[in-house]
């Protein structure tokens, strides 16, 4: 720049900044229009409770609301599962609410599928033009050929749900998560004779193993379960519970630990039943579990021949001296507790090494104790193996034999596409969607149906695992809707009057109504007689929130169950041309990827590795070295099933032969937070089955990496290079 | 010569400060913060004054919630519609209502984000709205009277024997 110029320049700044200061300084006061309605007091705010609905866990949230708008989330400290506490994705379900990208009011499609040209219509309209495909459907005597697809719901939404499908005459209605605790239901059914699942003492307890569930992250119940480790460690005056993580990444909860065990990736069943066999040898099991429970130590000795200890150690790649070590704290300290968490369930031989975990705490008799395991007291029943319903649908959809699909959630992000769930809804002619953003499965839909925020919603949530108490909590409209939107099951009934004939299967004119019904019934015959009172009550504290101590049925080893036998594992890809192990794991931000619209979250640095905003591929800091591979360079992950680019972090936490990515980006749609940012690791899984049983095996893939570039784009809030020189695995 | 060249950008400069002067005093530039110019010329005297309306008619809030609010346009036109509709500030305010808009007043009285002030604890220990805002029924146009520095407000917490802990503002 000239120097003429720069001082003609600064002249005109100067004059300029002179002549905007000659305003009062002061902020404008700006009046309603017209004022608000009574028990609206400007500056004044109310809270009112209600239940996060976020994940499965289900706490209960207090919402700070002035001038009828939400303005802050927190724990409501009377709720039995997260006692006033809250995760990072709770908070965030304010901006869920505000989001600038909501879908305002019915969309029809108007362009090519998935161009995401849409019109608005109203919902008269919108409701008419799905009441006519289903009139048509009826018609044909062809009402199967509607499918209706949802995460797994609770409470009313089930009866509603089920209902609707059965009057309708279908009875594909498909409730699968990508997360949901299927394979523990399963187990623990087998183990015990009971699908509920567990809930674990870990306030209690004085020695904590756990099997790849990272509970301070995700898994079940994690706002209960950090509450009850912050316990265990430091709420007694004496003792501060040892912890052991076993898992080949070190999660946020493996951090945690006292001890890490990075056991190979398959391999952690097998140490299991390593350790219960060296705790039958030394006789440092619970004579009085054992004889309860029917076992002998000499017969189950004798099955667990096969796992002895140069053995064991050689299948996880762990010293004996150590497994022999935790195995023994474990016996010896009473009381001790176990668990199974994702990253064991998810492999090929994932449902025998879940049972072989519990079997340990049978083994030091912490079953139906204090610090042990208890059933929870939730839901007693759930789907156990949704994936094979989602399999076979899938064929289903392939062979066109769908006309209508209703979609709520966003399966097309969330199913790995090895499942061909994604090519085969393209099949299905029309496809309803009823998110409230516009997300990748509403861009492939004909027509949106938007839902309101869970801010604005009626609901109830039962929590998962998150308490033995018998536990309802309530959801309700805290603010006035923002759109023209309506509640899935509003529409569903809406849809169900239409359809006409069928009215009577729906006694409520609205879903509010079906729930305050179904909680009348909830409550004892005592408090029925004034409901009225009893409602408001039950809305103002967040729910029903009932106490019984131990009257539900323990856990005992159901009659004839086998021992647990993990196979050897298998994976997808050969070791030759794919020589590590991918781990694909929930972050604690986007849990399966709902998490990314919400720009708090976005701007959530990662935990463990402090990046934000994208997604990368943790690489050990000695095959990053082996393959040249710097922090932050761009490297394609290459799996038999697909290939991605992303950036490399160096991460000591990790054994050398895995590399994890976060699971959550990659949205196509879902708003301007979370479109086109970072990539969705689920296109690299290889779908494992094998002929007998159907289960998800998602950590069995492999894939190799290739250098691309250095330039990674890598964004990270923390200094990076620290890592390099921490020696922390030695395997 | 040199002296006259000197004389010559004195005048020049003194004429560019006049110049400067007039222009700041006839272009509607607002430089108070104190008494800072209103879109609507409301006067306080002729409310609060002359018709004897009492604060809270219009300040309404007060009595009940930390902040004392002002009258929403909707009440503003419900009197006016009646009383001197024909008085062109009036007319001023019907324009505001026609185009759906807020009248943007500014503030006079503010406080930082990390003072806690609550009209109505005020309200209810009696302290009268002059002890603050002064003789606003006087004010043509309202002014700030206080300075609303800390020091302030304790004294008069302790001439009242109010809390003067620091949560009691601060929090
Ligand atoms: S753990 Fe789940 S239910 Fe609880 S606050 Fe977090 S997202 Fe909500």
């Amino acid at each position: 720049m000239k120097r003429r110029t720069f001082l003609q320049l600064s002249g005109m700044t100067a004059a300029g900044t002179v002549l905007s200061g000659c305003q009062s300084g002061n902020e404008k006061l700006i009046p309603y229009l017209v004022p608000p309605d009574e028990g609206v007091t400007p500056g004044k705010a109310d809270y009112y409770a209600s239940s996060c609905r976020f994940c499965p866990a289900g706490c209960g949230i207090l919402v700070r609301v002035s001038e009828g708008r939400a303005k802050k989330i927190e724990g409501n400290p009377a709720h039995p599962v997260n006692r006033g506490k809250l995760c990072a994705m709770g908070q965030a379900v304010l901006q869920e609410l505000y989001h600038p990208d909501r879908v305002p009011q019915p969309l029809k499609r108007s362009g090519p599928r998935g161009s995401g040209a849409f019109t608005r219509i109203s919902w008269e309209e919108s409701l008419e033009l799905l009441a006519g495909q289903l009139r048509a459907l009826q018609r044909e005597k062809a009402t199967d050929r509607l499918a209706l697809v949802t995460p797994q719901l609770n409470g009313t939404l089930v009866e509603l749900t089920t209902r609707f499908m059965r009057v309708f005459g279908s009875p594909h209605h498909l409730s699968f998560d990508l997360l949901g605790p299927d394979w523990l239901r399963t187990a623990t059914r087998r183990s015990f004779g009971q699908p509920g699942l567990p809930w674990y003492d870990v306030a209690e307890t004085r020695y904590l193993l756990s099997f790849g569930a990272d509970f301070v992250e995700h898994h079940l119940s994690p706002v209960q379960y950090g509450y009850a480790f912050g316990r265990m460690r430091q709420g007694r005056d004496t003792v501060r519970g040892h912890f052991t993580y076993v898992g080949g990444r070190m999660s946020l909860t493996g951090a945690s630990a006292d001890r890490w065990m990075p056991a190979r990736p398959g391999s952690e069943g097998a140490l299991a039943l390593g350790m219960a066999r060296l705790i039958l040898a030394e006789s440092l099991s619970d004579a009085g579990s054992l004889a309860v429970n029917g076992l002998q130590t000499e017969k189950l000795l004798r099955r667990l021949e096969a796992y002895d200890l140069p053995r064991v150690a050689e299948q996880t790649g762990l010293p004996q001296r150590i497994i022999a070590e935790v195995a023994r704290e474990f016996a010896t300290t009473r009381p001790a507790l176990a668990m199974a968490g994702e990253t064991v369930a998810f492999q090929s031989n994932g449902p025998d090494a879940v049972r072989a975990v519990q079997m340990l705490n049978l083994l030091v008799g912490n079953l139906n104790r204090p610090g042990g395991v208890y059933p929870d007291g939730g839901s007693r029943v759930g789907p156990e193996n949704s994936f094979t319903e989602l399999l076979s649908l899938v064929a289903a959809m392939r062979d066109g034999r769908f006309r209508v699909a209703m979609i709520h959630g966003d399966p097309v992000h969330a199913i790995p596409p090895a499942t061909g769930f994604q090519e085969a809804l393209a099949r299905v002619p029309f496809i309803v969607s009823f998110s409230s953003l516009m997300d990748d499965t509403a861009l492939q839909a004909d027509l949106i149906l938007p839902d309101h925020a869970a801010l604005e919603s009626w609901g109830d949530v039962i929590p998962l695992a998150g308490t033995r108490d018998r536990v309802i909590g309530l959801m309700q409209p805290v603010v006035t809707p923002l759109f023209d939107t309506r509640q899935f099951p509003d529409v569903l009934m809406a849809m169900a009057d239409k359809l006409g004939g069928k009215t009577a299967a729906f006694p409520y004119q609205s879903y509010q109504e079906m729930l305050k019904g179904t909680m009348e019934k909830r409550v004892g015959r005592a408090a029925r007689r004034d409901f009225e009172t009893v409602w408001v009550e039950l809305l103002r504290q967040g729910g029903l929130f009932e106490t019984r101590q131990g009257q539900e049925k323990g856990y005992r080893r159901a009659p004839g169950s086998s021992l647990p036998n993990p196979a050897e594992p298998r994976f997808a890809g050969d070791e030759k041309r794919f020589p590590l192990h991918l781990l694909v794991y929930p972050s604690i931000a986007f849990y399966d990827g709902r998490g990314a619209p919400l720009p708090w979250l976005q701007q959530l640095p990662d935990p463990m590795t402090t990046v934000v905003w994208d997604s990368w591929v943790e690489i050990n800091p000695r095959t990053a070295a082996e393959m040249g591979i710097g922090f932050g360079d761009l490297v394609e992950v290459t799996s038999p099933q697909g290939a991605m680019r992303l950036p490399a972090v160096i991460y000591p936490g990790i054994r050398p032969d895995m590399v994890a990515i976060p699971l959550g980006q990659g949205h196509r749609g879902m708003g301007r937070y979370a479109r086109g940012r970072g990539s969705n690791p689920l296109v690299l899984l290889a779908l494992i089955t094998d002929g007998t049983e159907t289960r998800p095996a998602w950590h069995a893939t492999r894939v190799r990496l290739t250098r691309i570039s250095e330039k990674g784009e890598l964004v990270t809030a923390g200094h990076p290079q620290g890592s390099y020189r921490s020696e922390l695995i030695e395997i | 010569m040199k002296i006259s060249w000197l004389i010559a950008g004195l005048i020049f400069a003194a004429g560019v400060v006049v110049a400067g002067l007039a222009l700041m005093y006839y272009l509607p530039l607002d430089m108070r913060d104190r008494s800072p110019l209103q879109p609507l010329a409301f006067s306080h005297k002729v409310h609060a004054g002359d018709n004897g309306i009492h604060c809270l008619f219009c300040h309404r809030y007060a009595p009940e919630s930390p902040v004392a609010g002002i009258p929403a346009v909707a009440d503003c036109r419900a009197c006016h519609l009646f009383i001197s509709p024909d008085a062109p500030e009036i007319k001023k305010l019907m324009l505001y209502w026609e185009k759906r808009e807020p009248i943007p007043w500014v503030r006079v009285y503010s406080l930082p984000d990390h003072v806690y002030f609550p009209h109505m604890m005020h309200i209810r220990a009696r302290l009268s709205c002059t002890v603050c805002h002064d003789e606003v029924a006087a004010m043509e146009r309202v002014a700030r009277s206080a300075e609303l520095k800390m020091g302030w407000c304790l004294n008069c917490h302790r001439q009242h024997k109010a809390s003067i802990d620091c949560w009691t503002c601060h929090k």
